[in-house]
């Protein structure tokens, strides 16, 4: 044993090169699967512990200002909570911070604790006096607001202000750049801060058991029977909110395990490779091994060894790299929770992943190595005069009809001696260069995507209306600007329809809503009042399609619907429709927009608009210019995509380097009689280079319909996780320029990686080789 | 005739070595001259050939073939010397086993880009007699036919000098005769032809001009007679009669 | 003895006048060895006398008599050519004596002696190399299959020289 363990060390002592590919591809594989499977055992429990621990609500509905608030004592009665919060008093309200205005829904309420919905004050204290606000503690970092500040309520004609008291983490909605937020005051303070059409009471339910959605939706059902037609007017529940909590991690999650599982399968290939290069290029050291006495086990225990060592080692630095650099991403969810962040790992899950790498890679170091254990001391000693692989004839004789220079023709059928081997490196090239097609492609959909949510290049300025401010003066101002082009005003109202039990969000447009840059996925936009478009996710969970009539209510009124197109919309993971304002002529009160998109004329200047704009209405006005900057969550992918495809790419230069080098060694008589026939050193080094540049162009091109079919494929899963189809602009991302161009590149970076092996083999030692004493 | 090689008190040092592979050699080669370097095993006579070659270069002393210097010449430079001026046959013959032996053949004319070598390659294996083999793979030919196909390819480009080193060793006697029968032709043609060997009947049979090498010197270069001789002048048997 | 079993055994063949016995045997040896007819005469009277040849026939012309060899005689012949060469070696030529004298007198300084030598077995080497692809040529394999021999022999007198000039006999004591 110690024999074969010495031996195997000699062994890599020599092969130092080797050892270092196997190492970084180990290593580079070992962290990304670190990395997912930490990710993938995490997500569910924090958010679940939190949830548990802050005992939130499993359902919050959101009652008109006019219930009666008897009856909404009875409720919880009425669904079986085990425990309710409220009914509290809520005003929408918009405040003013410095020069910026924000949207909140004031919450009363006296007490952060109680039996549901445990709000965790992470800073300061809660509210006490009727001047004292409470925020969450997301929207205060994203908006850079802290404990002490004075905000001004301009929603309301006495324009109170408050002081930030406190910082709370709420486990019952999203963070802040997802989703909208709420605040709190005490209940004392609400009807200084509501108006007619801003108020309304919020309660929450929690259940003995986690109720499944469709339980849910009968909790909805029975309190909307129970109470008077237009009393719940919207309801959020607990399994949404961990959706959209979630989803960051999970599409990161599915992105990385499908990527880590590349990255093995290449490990795999070129640990394989390496493997038989390493046992043809000792025949002759098998031979005697074997004379001298060493078992067919032993022989194969030392190229295994060999092999294992390096990635061993790798391993042990891998999965301590993967698991830190899954921390920040890990800490971003404790955070949000409101957890303290302990650095969360599982050392048996790290023990178990250690031992999986290091035995999938010990498999693809033996299954080759057999063939070493298996071969006869004498047949062993013979074969090491064999000749060098003897596929890629063809290819060089078309080559050489093609009539390149014979150094290129020498390489090109170099390539594919070993058909084998090939096959293994096109893998690795073709891993490599499909991920970073959708390493590549993926963000520039996620930008076409954020840029149709957010308006981008359609219009320039987005103005918000307080209850305080005629929706016609608001008009009056924005027409009057020499600048203005265009406005489409925006209203909202949440409706009821049949198969749903939340009522569905509504944007209620008035104006030229087509060019706000939503994507039209199938149908056609909306071109008359109860014409709607709406996402997959709703058309799918209530069973509509394009050309259905449906009906809802609104504040309990009904509504016509009739639905004409398919649109792309995230907000409530797909559970949106867009439609005209004067579909809801009928419904009291009249609902009036209170957003206004405005295009200004090309070349106009957006800051000096909105400073103007502002000016005219400091309070009753928000005024800002049209933010497209790309959300946290997507950032974070888009990180974390690139860093995937840099190691893909990385591991498929690793094995492109790896056959070039056993091929290198291989081929050295070969090199050795070429250079004394004449053969210069740069022209060795272009043979080794047609060599790589083959190996790449094949790999890349073949890679190209894979890594298009694999940003196709993520995009309708990232897509449908977030309740939507995919829009078909989507998917067309890439110019053909630059499909042609990826393969080209990689055919460049592969002929970099063969400087090395180029060189060496130009610097043959003729004498050395050739010697025929 | 004119000189083709001229050594100029060569050494040859390798590293770690004490005592040089060759000690102060100096010698010339005329063109058109069949000369045979003879010496045991080590004597140097194998680096003499490589450094004529350009493919070592001496620790001190200069190498001029066929007018150019070798010792001013880059590795690139050396390696076109190579292509254009010297053609070489190795003990073990040294084709490219993914290349028919047409192809073998063709290798230094397409390394300079010659197009049209292909009709010049097969009236070259014709001459020596494979023409039938073009299109066969070395692993598929007989030793004597492998090293036809490395002559062919040796002289496929018209070198100056053609270098032999031990062309029979890896033979039998009869593909060896044949082998070097074809040398003597080409020498008779006016090829220069310079032949390394451990030897001597090999080289006393072909070679007009044999230079003896010992612990890299040279120790003997002898020019021999050609002439005919009648039986009775090159051997006497005699039995126990003899005796007066 | 070679000589007289030459001749003798050529009489198997058929019964022989004594010059055809001669040039038959100089014919068969390629040139190699010239017998003198005297001693042909003396080697065949011999041969006679010990009772393995007896003439054949009457006298003819010129008292030249044809010669027969006798049962006892092809006895005699097949002992000889079954007998193996057990002798010890036989080394006549100077430079053994030669060689070993110079050492002796120059202090072990062989080297031009040994060079000398050598070319001059390269010459032979060289004559000899001719001479073999003669007798080939001609269709003569019973003298080049001799001619080898010698050629052989002759390279592995250089070989003794080379090996002699190798190891430098200069400081070795007798």
């Amino acid at each position: 044993m110690i024999a074969v363990v010495r031996k195997a060390l000699a062994d890599l002592r020599r092969r130092r090169l080797q050892a270092a590919v196997i190492f970084l591809t180990v290593f580079l594989s070992m962290a990304a699967g670190t990395m997912a499977v930490t990710l993938m055992s995490q997500t569910r429990d924090p958010y679940q512990a939190a949830f548990d621990k802050q005992r939130g609500a499993h359902l919050q509905i959101a009652y008109s200002a006019t219930t009666d608030l008897q009856l909404l004592a009875k409720t919880p009665a009425t669904v079986g909570a085990a425990s309710s919060g409220g009914p509290y008093p809520v005003s929408n309200i918009q405040f003013k911070f410095g020069d910026r205005k924000f949207f909140v829904d004031a919450i009363g309420r006296d007490n952060p604790g109680g039996p549901v919905e445990v709000l965790n004050v992470t800073s300061g204290r809660w509210a006490r006096a009727n001047d004292e606000i409470v925020l969450t503690r997301s929207f205060a970092e994203l908006n850079k607001i802290s404990v002490g500040d004075r905000v001004k309520v301009v929603s309301v004609a006495q324009a109170p202000s408050l002081t930030v008291v406190g910082e709370v983490v709420d486990i019952d909605e999203g963070s802040a750049d997802l989703s909208s937020q709420r605040a709190w005051v005490t209940s004392a303070t609400v009807p200084a801060l509501s108006t007619p059409d801003s108020a309304f009471y919020l309660m929450d339910y929690r259940f003995a058991g986690d109720p499944t959605s469709a339980q849910l939706q009968g909790y909805i059902e029975r309190l909307r029977a129970s109470l008077p037609p237009g009393s719940i007017t919207g309801s959020l529940n607990y399994i949404l909110v961990r959706s959209i909590f979630n989803i960051t991690n999970q599409i990161l999650t599915g992105v990385l395990s499908a990527f880590s599982v590349f990255a093995l399968a290449a490990t795999i290939a070129i640990v394989a490779t390496l493997v038989t290069g390493i046992v043809i290029s000792a025949y002759r050291e098998i031979g005697i091994m074997k004379a001298i006495g060493f078992t067919p086990t032993q022989v194969v225990g030392v190229f295994a060894l060999q092999i294992v060592i390096p990635a061993l080692v790798a391993c042990v630095l891998g999965i301590p790299v993967g698991t830190l650099i899954s921390q920040p991403l890990l800490a971003n969810s404790s955070h949000a929770l409101g957890l303290s962040y302990e650095p969360t790992f599982s050392i048996g899950l790290d023990v178990l992943l250690l031992a999986s790498g290091v035995l999938v890679v010990a498999i693809a170091a033996t299954v080759p190595a057999l063939r070493a254990g298996l071969l006869k001391p004498i047949a062993a000693i013979a074969k090491a005069a064999a000749p060098r692989g003897t596929g890629g004839r063809r290819l060089r004789s078309a080559a050489a009809r093609a009539r390149l220079p014979r150094p290129v023709v020498l390489g090109i059928g170099d390539a594919f001696a070993r058909p084998l081997r090939a096959a293994l490196t096109l893998i690795t090239v073709l891993l490599g260069v499909a991920t970073v097609v959708v390493a590549i492609g993926l963000p520039r959909s996620f930008l076409l995507i954020n840029n149709s949510e957010t308006g981008a290049g359609n219009y320039q300025v987005v103005v918000n209306r307080t209850g305080a401010f005629a929706d016609a003066d608001a008009m009056r101002i924005l027409n009057a600007q020499p600048e203005t082009a265009r406005v489409v005003a925006v209203g909202g109202k949440n409706v009821t329809i049949a198969g749903l039990a939340d009522p569905v969000n509504t944007q209620l447009f008035r104006g030229d809503s087509s060019r706000l840059g939503y994507l039209v996925i199938a149908g056609r936009w909306y071109s008359a009042p109860g014409e709607v478009i709406a996402p997959a996710g709703l058309l799918h969970d209530a069973h509509l399609k394009i050309g259905d009539s449906f009906t809802g209510t609104a504040d309990g009124q009904p509504l016509q619907f009739r639905v004409v197109g398919e649109t792309y919309d995230i907000n409530n993971l797909g559970h949106s429709m867009f439609m005209d304002i004067a579909t809801m002529a009928s419904v009291k009160p009249a609902v009036e927009p209170y957003r206004y998109a405005v295009t200004l004329v090309p070349g106009a200047d957006v800051s000096a608009y909105v400073r103007r704009v502002s000016a005219l209405e400091p309070d009753l006005l928000d005024v800002h210019a049209a933010d497209n900057s790309i959300i946290a969550p997507v950032k974070i992918i888009d990180t974390v995509l690139l860093v995937i495809a840099a190691v893909l790419a990385l591991i498929g230069v690793g094995g492109v380097f790896n056959t070039l080098l056993l091929n290198t060694r291989e081929r050295i008589q070969d090199t050795a009689t070429l250079k004394a026939l004449g053969m210069s050193p740069r022209q060795v080094m272009v043979m080794v280079a047609a060599s790589a540049g083959l190996l790449a162009l094949v790999g890349g091109l073949i890679a190209m319909p894979v890594g298009l079919s694999l940003h196709h494929v993520l995009n309708d899963v990232i897509s449908s996780s977030a309740g939507n189809d995919t829009p078909p602009s989507v998917y067309a991302v890439f110019n053909p320029l630059e499909l042609v161009l990826i393969p080209l590149l990689g055919v460049v970076v592969a002929v970099a990686a063969a400087l090395i092996p180029g060189r060496w083999a130009a610097r043959t030692n003729v004498v050395e080789v050739l010697h025929s004493e | 005739m004119s000189e083709l090689v001229r050594l100029s008190d060569i050494t040859k040092v390798y590293q770690g070595g004490v005592t040089g592979a060759v000690n102060g050699v100096s010698l010339t080669v005329e063109e058109g001259e069949f000369t045979a370097v003879m010496g045991p095993s080590g004597s140097g006579k194998s680096t003499l050939l490589n450094l004529i070659a350009g493919l070592d270069r001496p620790t001190s002393g200069s190498v001029s073939v066929a007018g150019s210097d070798l010792g001013r010449m880059s590795e690139a430079a050396l390696a076109r010397f190579r292509r254009d001026r010297v053609g070489f046959v190795f003990q073990f013959f040294h084709l490219l086993p993914n290349l028919t032996a047409l192809e073998n053949v063709l290798i230094p004319a397409q390394l300079k880009s010659t197009t049209s070598a292909e009709a010049s390659g097969r009236e070259l294996l014709d001459q020596l007699g494979i023409a039938e083999v073009a299109d066969r793979y070395p692993a598929k030919l007989s030793g004597g036919q492998q090293q036809r196909v490395a002559i062919a390819r040796a002289l496929i480009n018209k070198p100056s000098l053609l270098l032999a080193d031990e062309p029979t060793g890896a033979l039998d006697t009869r593909s060896g005769d044949q082998v070097m029968e074809l040398l003597m032709e080409l020498h008779r043609s006016g090829q220069t032809i310079l032949l390394v060997t451990h030897d001597a009947k090999l080289a006393t049979r072909y070679a007009a001009r044999v230079i003896s090498v010992l612990d890299g010197k040279i120790v003997d270069d002898a020019r021999l007679e050609t002439a005919e001789r009648a039986a009775a002048d090159v051997i006497r048997v005699r039995g126990e009669e003899a005796r007066p | 003895m070679s000589l007289k079993y030459g001749l003798l055994g050529l009489l198997v063949e058929e019964p022989l006048h004594g010059y055809e016995v001669k040039n038959r045997f100089e014919a068969m040896l390629g040139g190699t060895w010239e017998v003198n007819i005297g001693q042909v005469y003396t080697t065949l009277q011999r041969l006679e006398r010990d009772g393995l040849v007896r003439p054949a026939g009457e006298r003819g012309d010129r008292g030249k008599l044809l010669y027969e060899i006798s049962d006892s005689g092809r006895k005699a012949l097949n002992e000889w050519l079954a007998q193996p060469e057990s002798g010890p070696q036989e080394l006549r030529e100077d430079i053994y004596v030669k060689l070993l004298l110079a050492a002796r007198l120059a202090n072990g300084d062989l080297g031009p002696l040994l060079s000398r030598q050598k070319r001059a077995y390269l010459q032979r080497l060289r004559d000899l190399n001719q001479l073999e692809a003669r007798a080939k040529k001609d269709g003569r394999t019973d003298l080049a299959r001799l001619v080898r021999g010698a050629l052989l022999h002759t390279e592995a007198d250089i070989k003794w020289i080379d090996e002699l000039s190798e190891t430098g006999i200069s400081g070795e004591s007798e």
